[in-house]
């Protein structure tokens, strides 16, 4: 099955399309195949739960139930370059080790 | 100069779309973000400018006719069709756009500069509610130049509320050196200061609560805007088409449905892509910004929807959903009936819960009351509002014959009408 890297927002317009512009060029960049990437609305992640290998939430989490790990995607919005490097690794590490 | 005039006049001939994709592709360019990504954000963007005006006017055709219909059946006038973020067509799409970005980034570095906000405006697509206000001011004052004036005013008084709510919503959220400068959302959190403070000083009230996981079992669905607008749609539908022809009705009703549904899934899709072809230029703003204030506090401007992450933001909105359009019916000279408008709820509640510390019940009494002035104010604003997509050749046809467009956003926002009150007060009105 297709791991799924979930790019979770309140609103799907704006912080989540930052966000998954630059995982999609690191996923890209990988080569890494049968990733997707895909940009989820907090009201409708319940139709989702189960089939995420990680979530980058551009929100506070508050919800301990999603059934994949859960990173926190701020630095894609206002984190410098490094930051961002930092956090795509890691990203793709949980999304190798999963 | 005859040449020069005829050709701007060919260029805004061009149509929204196509002016978009060029003023992105220049403006790429000029913050260095290579060809491709400028060319590509730049088609990006018009093309969810014209899927958004593809997605309105599916909407404008099916409830023009339902509001008629209620207004002539029992005698209420709620004839104002509700377009929401259909705005946002306006502020990509008007003559000033570019002027409106590039001047709110000179007048906020000038700010920052001289120590009058700490908030950096680089959220390039939350320019959008400064420049939608833009664009209705030109049709009010028949002036671009006082538009980009106006909405860069806008946009400035943004960042100081910024600053007066950044650390609160830091704290609530975990978020470190952000600030939400963006249009009706800081402005919720300002209303809700002084009327928390009078809650919690009322017995009662004060540790009245509700449990959001419970509201979320019973009414999680209605939060999925897509249901929602099934739902509403129906139930206009009840009161326009209930009762008429040989299936009572029924047929009108369940497509009404159908289209609102279409709308509150599909209008949300095409801003997305709008804001998508911006997303080249914000990242590249957002380094200049911040490579040139890094010694300082400063707070990043980002997108109200980072607020959303609280369980008591969508438990509040479903509360509300019902309440308001309920409200907005019974109050008397509101002449439109929320319904795309009902999604910026949850932005709002986003902005109020960090007050509320996630009181479901304060939320609700607080938005409700919020509520209020934007149902007045996009009646009120409607003819500019309405004016505004007819200078831009949208729906030209549909308002000839009388269409009305407003929405709670833009229309109704508060700060955006005391700035449209000041230009009319300084006598710059041509309507």
């Amino acid at each position: 099955m297709a791991k799924l890297i979930a790019v979770v927002c309140g609103a799907g317009i704006n912080t989540s399309t930052i966000a998954e512009d630059q995982i999609r060029e690191k996923v890209e960049r990988e080569g890494l195949r049968d990733v997707e990437v895909k940009r989820i609305l907090y009201p409708d992640i319940e139709r989702f739960i189960g089939m995420m290998t990680v979530v980058v939430s551009m929100t506070k989490i508050f919800r301990t139930d999603l059934g994949a790990p859960t990173v926190q995607g701020m630095p894609f919005l206002i984190g410098t370059k490094e930051e961002k490097e930092a956090l795509l690794d890691k990203i793709i590490q949980m999304v190798k080790a999963a | 100069m005859q040449i020069i005039q005829s050709a701007i006049g060919w260029f805004l001939g061009l149509g929204s779309s196509l002016i978009v994709m060029f003023v992105l592709l220049i403006l790429g360019l000029g913050f260095r973000v290579g060809f491709a990504k400028a060319l590509r954000g730049g088609v990006t963007t018009a093309v969810g400018l014209a899927g958004l005006f593809l997605v309105v006017n599916v909407i404008i055709s099916a409830l023009q006719p339902a509001v008629q219909a209620i207004a002539d059946r029992m005698g209420i006038a709620k004839a104002i069709v509700d377009v929401n973020w259909a705005d946002a067509g306006i502020a990509w799409g008007w003559p000033g756009t570019a002027a409106v970005i590039l001047s709110i980034i000179v007048v906020n570095i000038l700010m920052v500069v001289l120590k009058l906000t700490k908030t950096i405006w680089t959220d390039v697509w939350s320019y959008w509610h400064g420049s939608a206000l833009a664009g209705i001011i030109w049709a009010l004052t028949g002036s671009v130049a006082w538009g980009v004036v106006g909405g860069v005013i806008y946009l400035a008084v943004g960042s100081l509320m910024s600053d007066m709510t950044a650390k609160k919503y830091q704290e609530f959220n975990d978020m470190p050196g952000i600030g939400v400068p963006c249009g009706t959302t800081v402005q919720a959190s300002l209303f809700a200061m002084p009327v928390v403070w009078l809650l919690d000083r009322i017995p009662g009230v004060k540790d009245w609560d509700a449990s959001p996981e419970g509201i979320k079992k019973r009414f999680g669905l209605v939060g999925e805007p897509m249901i929602l607008g099934l739902i509403l749609g129906m139930i206009i539908g009840i009161f326009a088409y209930g009762g008429t022809g040989t299936d009572f009705g029924v047929a009108k009703i369940l497509t009404l449905g159908m289209n609102v549904a279409v709308m509150m899934l599909l209008l949300p899709r095409m801003v997305g892509i709008i804001a998508e072809g911006l997303v080249p230029i914000t990242m590249s703003v957002v380094q200049f910004m911040k490579e040139r204030f890094k010694n300082r506090e400063i707070f990043v401007a980002v997108d109200c929807a980072v607020l959303l992450g609280h369980p008591a933001v969508m438990a509040s909105s479903v509360i509300l959903f019902p309440l308001c359009v309920l409200l907005a019916a019974i109050l008397p000279g509101v002449q439109m009936l929320p319904i795309a408008s009902l999604a910026v709820i949850p932005f709002w509640a986003g902005a109020v819960v960090p007050y509320t510390k996630g009181n479901v019940i304060k939320t609700v009494i607080v938005l409700l009351l919020y509520s209020i002035p934007f149902m007045y104010f996009g009646t009120l604003t409607v003819d500019q509002h309405t004016l505004a997509f007819q200078n831009m050749g949208q729906y030209a046809e549909q308002i000839g014959q009388g269409l009305k467009l407003a929405s709670w956003d833009v229309g109704g926002d508060i700060l955006g009408f005391i700035i449209q009150s000041l230009f009319k007060l300084f006598g710059l009105a041509a309507m």
